[in-house]
């Protein structure tokens, strides 16, 4: 039954200081890109979560991700690439083509993967002006051949990453960098894991802001255990970021970004909230950890391989992910992104559809879009009804 | 107890008023530049022309494109929710809902309790929809209540492929400049309004009975391109398809109302 208040919620207005923090920390981490860069470390650009942060870190360079989230370095992106392009695509190529990341103009070594066809063309026109290494992603994830080719990705790149930096990536080096990209990631974790609360704490939009580039910049960390301990104040406190009755959604699909929140805020305007993203701007990074056992670089191997991303097929991860999600985020619905042109998400979001309907028992809905804000009217139509059905 | 439905859509605003079993009264007007201020207008206006006051409406729920701006309402819901809510009251076997409005199309799978079981709905551009049409009325120097009987009046048809509100005119001015009578064009038009909103909802299948809905059901001759695209002659459409949403509107209304005086 219909109960969605008109305008949605208005949560009470708190100054939360570690949120404000994350909205702009794209100027905190120019600045310490910058710093790094003038005392002579290295600094890796990379586009995706299959890149082995680990590894990066363990060369004694900076890890960043460059994945591309503004609607403005579109049109420049046209000049060359076909419009009917993801927009993450080409938003990336844009920022390259416009030299409007610094991050990315930091960069001495960008670090690309074969997710898609798209991105694997792109990155060859990016390589002709920028150190590019790219990743061999095998796609049968569930055949150990395929990891061991996968295995032998990661060498050649921890190689690529002794050449262009001069240094040796030992055991050991390994072995810390895995323990301090753990502790980071079992930080995201948590705050992913705020989304849990019911009634909400969080909004799905304020742990959506916590998103940030830079790995391994300890003023982040600080900055996510406030976030935490803002939570624990406001569950103290008896603050609801959503009505107590508000649709629980969980956000599958493409990942979004600072910029790219157009579907959470819609979904959020309609009176849901979004409790967890599977993406892997949300959860599909972090929910698994390195391993602290075994070989480090089979482990670092390891852990990537198993991110049940689109490209993979089949993709039976993606579900077994989305299964624990809906239960331990006490789901009412599950709503599927998809960015305009990402054809492995699109079609598998007929599996995915056929599976949350029969096997989750919950509503599905998948919204294509792209970041422009003209259909957000029409999206609100779809979102709105969905929500009302899953009440 | 009386509840107020408010369409307000891209083109036309829709007001009912509804007792639980008759529709008390019904008015229509233009959305226009001010959609917000015309809806104020035509429901205050409604409620004067019928001796009441806000007051004496226990609940105004408000739907379309409008609704989330539209103050004077109690609550917002969907336009596929109150379009299945008013379609099941007026027809309560049906088991599918062809909706074209103003500038999106729907599919609605209507379960057996008159619900939305599921849906799908045009991207965000307007092909196929009551602006395409109007915008092909226009080519052809027609009022749109013109273009059904014109239709329904020629047996010839011709191939228009764009479905693209802008590409589809210079297709329809190259058809006219051959030679090819305005009705021969405007069949062939509605055939491919009614192959789009078809193949549409094609993934959910179309279980009978079908009924089809929202302004441009009114249209004869989309009414008729609709049933041989979906191969049942007997798709119908209720008495008034404009007033579908809006009554939807107002019987969520008696829903709300009721559970909150029990």
């Amino acid at each position: 039954m219909l109960d969605t208040s008109k305008g949605g919620f208005t949560p009470e207005k708190q100054a939360p200081s570690p949120l404000d923090y994350f909205k702009s920390a794209i100027s905190d981490e120019i600045r310490y890109v910058s710093e790094q860069k003038d005392a002579g470390r290295g600094i890796v650009g990379f586009y995706c979560e299959f890149t082995p942060r680990d590894l990066i870190m363990a060369a004694g360079a900076t890890p960043i991700c460059l994945c591309g989230t503004s609607q403005n370095t579109i049109s420049h992106a046209e000049a060359l690439l076909p419009s009917n392009l993801c927009p993450l695509i080409k938003s990336s190529f844009g920022y390259a083509l416009t030299g409007g990341c610094p991050l990315l103009n930091d960069s001495d070594l960008l670090v690309a993967e074969t997710t898609c066809d798209g991105k694997k063309k792109m990155y060859e026109i990016l390589s002709r002006d920028k150190n590019m290494h790219v990743l061999e992603l095998t796609q049968k994830s569930d055949k150990e051949r395929a990891f061991k080719h996968w295995l032998a990705e990661v060498e050649e790149l921890k190689q690529k990453l002794e050449q262009t930096f001069q240094v040796d990536i030992t055991e050991q080096k390994l072995r810390a960098a895995i323990k301090s990209m753990n502790e980071e990631r079992r930080l995201i974790l948590a705050i992913q894991e705020l989304g849990q609360h019911k009634p909400a704490i969080v909004s799905g939009y304020e742990i959506a802001q916590t998103r940030y580039r830079v790995a391994g910049f300890s003023k982040h960390h600080e900055q996510m255990k406030s976030f935490l301990d803002m939570a624990e104040n406001r569950l103290t406190q008896g603050y609801q970021a959503a009505p107590a009755d508000a649709p629980r959604v969980l956000l599958t699909g493409c990942p979004t970004g600072h910029g790219t929140e157009k579907l959470i805020e819609i979904i959020e305007e309609c009176g849901g909230v979004v409790v967890v993203q599977e993406a892997c701007s949300g959860i599909k990074g972090v929910y698994e950890e390195v391993s602290e056992q075994g070989d480090p670089l089979e482990a670092i191997a390891r852990k990537h391989f198993n991110i049940p991303c689109s490209c993979m097929t089949p993709n039976k991860g993606r579900e077994d992910l989305l299964r624990k999600l809906a239960r331990d985020y006490q789901a009412d619905a599950v709503i599927d992104l998809v960015w305009q042109a990402c054809h492995t998400y699109n079609v598998e979001s007929v599996l995915i559809n056929e599976f949350v309907r029969n096997e989750l028992g919950l509503a599905y809905l998948k919204v294509e879009t792209d970041y422009s804000s003209s259909d957000r009217e029409q999206l609100k139509v779809r979102v709105q009804t969905l929500l009302e059905l899953a009440q | 107890m009386i509840t107020c439905g408010v369409d307000i859509g891209s083109r036309t605003i829709k007001v009912v008023i509804f007792d639980g079993q008759n529709i008390i009264d019904s008015a229509t007007t233009l959305s226009g530049a001010a959609p917000r201020d015309n809806a104020e207008r035509l429901y205050l206006e409604m409620l004067a022309a019928n001796h009441c006051t806000q007051s004496d409406i226990a609940m105004t729920v408000a739907t379309g494109y409008g609704r989330n701006y539209f103050e004077l309402a109690d609550k917002v819901s969907s336009e596929i929710i109150c379009h299945t809510a008013g379609v099941a009251f007026l027809c309560p076997q049906v088991r599918t809902i062809i909706d074209i409005g103003g500038q999106d199309s729907k599919v609605v799978q209507v379960s057996a309790e008159g619900k939305v079981a599921d849906f799908v709905m045009n991207d965000r551009c307007a092909a196929g929809t009551g602006k395409f049409i109007e915008m092909v009325a226009h080519t052809l120097n027609m009022s749109l209540e013109e273009t059904g009987t014109a239709a329904l009046s020629c047996d010839e048809i011709c191939e228009v492929s764009s479905m693209c509100a802008v590409f589809a005119e210079s297709e329809v001015i190259g058809l006219l400049h051959k030679g090819v009578p305005p009705e021969v064009i405007l069949r062939g038009v509605f055939r491919s309004v009614a192959k789009r909103v078809v193949s549409l909802g094609r993934k959910l299948g179309f279980a009978e009975p079908i009924v089809f809905t929202g302004g441009v059901a009114q249209n004869p001759g989309v009414l008729e391109a609709i049933r041989v695209q979906v191969g049942d002659p007997s798709v119908e459409i209720p008495s008034n398809p404009q007033l579908t949403g809006s009554l939807g509107a107002a019987i969520i209304g008696q829903q709300i109302a009721t559970k909150k005086l029990q």
